[in-house]
């Protein structure tokens, strides 16, 4: 019988503990797909999702909040049922949500590194403030401004029927969700794990 | 809900790194036309591929439901004018095609779905992607998948709670933040057992993965895929 012979190349404490936590985070944004709040005077009632992709810059950085989401982005491609409405699949990603989905990632990406400034990861409720909300606008404009404009695109729209459709709806959620964001890491009860 | 089904159909003998081409083949493909001939060609290959992993169609339409509200939507919408004729009919049919093209890629998906059981698709992964970052990749995916259903539970029992104490009837930044606050802590505190436990069991970088290997029938659905993706800029 053949046998193979490697020595164990073992992963640093550090990552471990920060990619377990991505991981654990894709999955609450996989479970948070079907928790969805109502609130008054708008169709749309708001989903945590993007709740979690500013938590995901916010406390796991600019490292490891896009690697938690691309972890999510993989596991429904590959049939997990985490896309909206419980669907899955690698069409979802090419598809009219595409947009939304490849710009969670980017705007994870930059609201860590906007709130870090570095790989090594700062207490975001030392951060201050201004700083803190001018990063979950500039992530909320990516995540829309992409969303609406590959959706204009795949489907055919005008820019302003597929901003009608597809961000105005959701903008006064939005508003909520930044708001709840900063409550969470304020509070101080999230830390992120500081080498 | 559409999910792995076990079967001995020709999409279920395949090596999912195949059914992964041709899948992006397609929409390379889809993305690339819209016109009535090449959508009438593109229904024929999306029935096929649906039909050789026999997938149910009503069941594969009504998982990608969300999705179709949107799709049926957009042609109205782009179809509306201010003034008259207020509706233009090409550029809602424009936008109808486009959408249609788009509820074919969704469709093709569900037959790798149905098809294809988690850990071939890791495991495709794993081998396609080289060094670390394959191997987080895969870990992770298979980490999501065994986590999904316990931080579902752990959220449904934090609302539970929430509704108990009349939280359902606080304003919705309260409710949002308290949800996602209390969700958070909990799944960190998993990751960090998570972590220990991986540590104790050596978790490196080299584990050994179950073998995957294309068969004789691979070779052509390959050849196929390839077809796909260059009929893209025809």
């Amino acid at each position: 019988m053949a046998t193979e012979q490697n020595s164990v190349d073992l992963v640093d404490g550090d990552i471990v503990r920060q990619f377990a936590r991505a991981a654990l985070l894709a999955a609450l944004l996989g479970a948070a797909a079907p928790v969805s709040i109502p609130i008054p005077l708008s169709p749309a009632p708001i989903t945590l999702q993007v709740l979690f992709v500013f938590l995901a810059g916010l406390v796991l950085g600019p490292v490891w909040g896009p690697t938690s989401i691309l972890l999510y982005l993989a596991a429904g491609a590959i049939g997990l049922p985490v896309f909206s409405g419980m669907s899955a699949g690698l069409g979802v990603l090419v598809g009219n949500t595409a947009g939304y989905l490849w710009s969670y990632p980017l705007a994870a990406g930059l609201i860590g590194l906007m709130v870090h400034r570095d790989t090594e990861l700062r207490d975001p409720a030392a951060v201050s403030l201004p700083v803190v909300i001018v990063a979950l606008v500039v992530g909320t404009i990516l995540i829309y401004g992409m969303g609406t404009g590959y959706m204009a695109w795949l489907l055919e729209l005008g820019a302003w029927e597929a901003i009608s459709l597809g961000a105005l709806p959701f903008l006064p959620g939005e508003l909520l969700k930044i708001a709840a964001a900063i409550a969470i890491v304020k509070s101080g009860r999230i830390k992120p794990i500081q080498s | 809900m559409l999910t792995y089904d076990p079967d001995d159909t020709l999409a279920h003998r395949l090596d999912p790194r195949t059914k992964l081409a041709v899948q992006i083949g397609f929409a390379t493909t889809a993305l690339a036309h819209t016109s009535p001939r090449a959508l009438f060609v593109l229904s024929i290959v999306a029935g096929l591929i649906l039909f050789s992993a026999r997938v149910p169609l009503l069941e594969a339409l009504s998982a990608y439901r969300f999705a179709l509200v949107i799709l049926a939507i957009a042609p109205l919408v782009a179809g509306l004018t201010l003034g008259s004729p207020w509706f233009d009919l090409t550029d809602a049919s424009a936008s109808g095609r486009a959408s249609y093209r788009v509820l074919l890629i969704l469709l093709v998906s569900a037959a790798y779905i149905r098809s294809t059981p988690v850990r071939a698709s890791r495991a495709a992964i794993q081998r396609t992607i080289p060094g670390k970052p394959g191997q987080v990749l895969g870990i992770g995916v298979a980490l999501v998948f065994r986590f999904l259903p316990v931080l579902q539970a752990d959220l449904r029992t934090i609302r539970d709670a929430m509704a108990a104490r009349l939280g359902d009837e606080r304003g919705v930044v309260e409710r949002a933040s308290t949800l996602s606050l209390l969700g958070l802590s909990r799944a960190f505190d998993r990751a960090d057992r998570l972590a220990l436990a991986l540590q104790a069991r050596c978790f490196a970088w080299n584990p050994t993965l179950p073998t995957l290997a294309f068969s004789r029938v691979d070779y052509p659905v390959l050849a196929g895929a390839l077809v796909l993706a260059l009929s893209a800029a025809l």
